[in-house]
């Protein structure tokens, strides 16, 4: 049985057990597949910042093929597309879910709005990678069920673990206020053998266990209360 | 901070350009959308982390999110919103930049 991050004098740490661990790392490698940028993220900011350039500012020279990749419910992108970012096909095709973890930054003007996105995806395609890859090594490390993240894991954890939440709030068609309230009211009546019943207990996990991160990275001992307590409220 | 009597700061550009004589740079916003999975501590934490506004603020802006469905969190020259919009989505936040109206 899980138990919450904490933090100890060796870090940020959770109880997760064999299971839990199996799931978290797998819904994070899932996420990490459709974020994949062009080029893989070296662990260098540096090399990182200048090859996310380069890529970005000569998207119409990628020719690389992408490939299909199944995601968390199954929905995958056509094969054999040129390359615009993994989720995405030269036909037009783009995973709605990539809509979400890679939102329009400007409503109104779709020129302005695509240009931010050829400036910007590949990059942030590499920092989301890179945060989930912390994650999914750190996961991967954990010892007697202890996952232990030091002052700059937890933070990458805490991102890896919101994009994980977006994708598969995006599949179970969370999108709105009203999707989240008719979502979990539908549990009530829910089979005992339906998918979405997994994925939501999942979801709810993943809600859990980044409330209780976020409240241990923003605990800074003055004794000032959170304004928000309850483990389930989003914003 | 003492002042320096050498200073290797670039002589400071008087000139305007014509664009800005034409269409002077009106401010621009970066706005955060309210959205059915991010978290409000979560919010409240990036608004600190990224801006290093205090608490207050942070909690301030994150509750107009949530109650308004959208907040402005920052404003200034379009390179900086810009910049801003793209590190909250880094975060995985709904943010857009915009002309201030």
């Amino acid at each position: 049985m899980a138990r919450a991050f904490v933090r100890e004098p060796d870090g940020f740490v959770a109880l997760l057990d064999d299971g839990e661990r199996l799931i978290l790392s797998g819904l994070m490698q899932q996420t990490r597949v459709l974020l994949s940028p062009e080029i893989e993220p070296t662990g260098d900011a540096f090399d990182d910042l200048v090859a996310s350039m380069g890529v970005s500012l000569n998207l119409a020279d990628q020719g690389d093929p992408a490939t299909s990749h199944g995601d968390v419910t199954g929905a995958a992108g056509a094969p054999g597309a040129a390359g615009a970012g993994h989720g995405t096909t030269d036909a037009g095709y783009r995973d709605p879910a990539l809509d979400r973890l890679l939102p329009t930054a400007h409503r109104g003007d779709d020129e302005v709005a695509a240009e931010f996105r050829r400036l910007t995806e590949e990059g942030l395609r590499q920092r989301k990678s890179s945060n989930l890859d912390v994650a999914i090594e750190r996961i991967g490390a954990a010892d007697d069920d202890r996952v232990v993240l030091d002052a700059g894991q937890a933070p990458a954890f805490l991102i890896a673990l919101t994009d994980v939440r977006l994708l598969l709030g995006e599949r179970m068609g969370m999108r709105t206020e009203e999707d989240a309230d008719a979502l979990h009211a539908a549990m009530e009546t829910i089979d005992d053998d339906d998918p979405l019943g997994y994925a939501m207990a999942w979801y709810d996990f993943l809600t859990w266990l980044q409330e209780t991160l976020a409240h241990a990275l923003m605990d800074d001992g003055d004794g000032e209360d959170l304004l928000t307590s309850d483990g389930t409220d989003d914003v | 901070m003492p002042t320096a009597s050498l200073s290797l700061a670039p002589v400071e550009e008087e000139a305007t350009s014509l664009d800005e004589v034409v269409a002077p740079d009106l401010p621009w916003v970066t706005i955060v959308w309210n959205d059915p999975v991010n978290l409000m501590t979560y919010v409240t934490w990036v608004f600190e982390t990224y801006f290093a506004y205090p608490r207050s603020k942070a909690e301030k802006l994150m509750m107009d999110v949530h109650v308004k469905g959208r907040a402005v969190v920052s404003n200034g020259p379009r390179e900086s919103m810009e910049r801003d919009a793209e590190a909250l989505q880094g975060y995985g936040l709904w943010a857009t930049f915009e002309e201030d109206e």
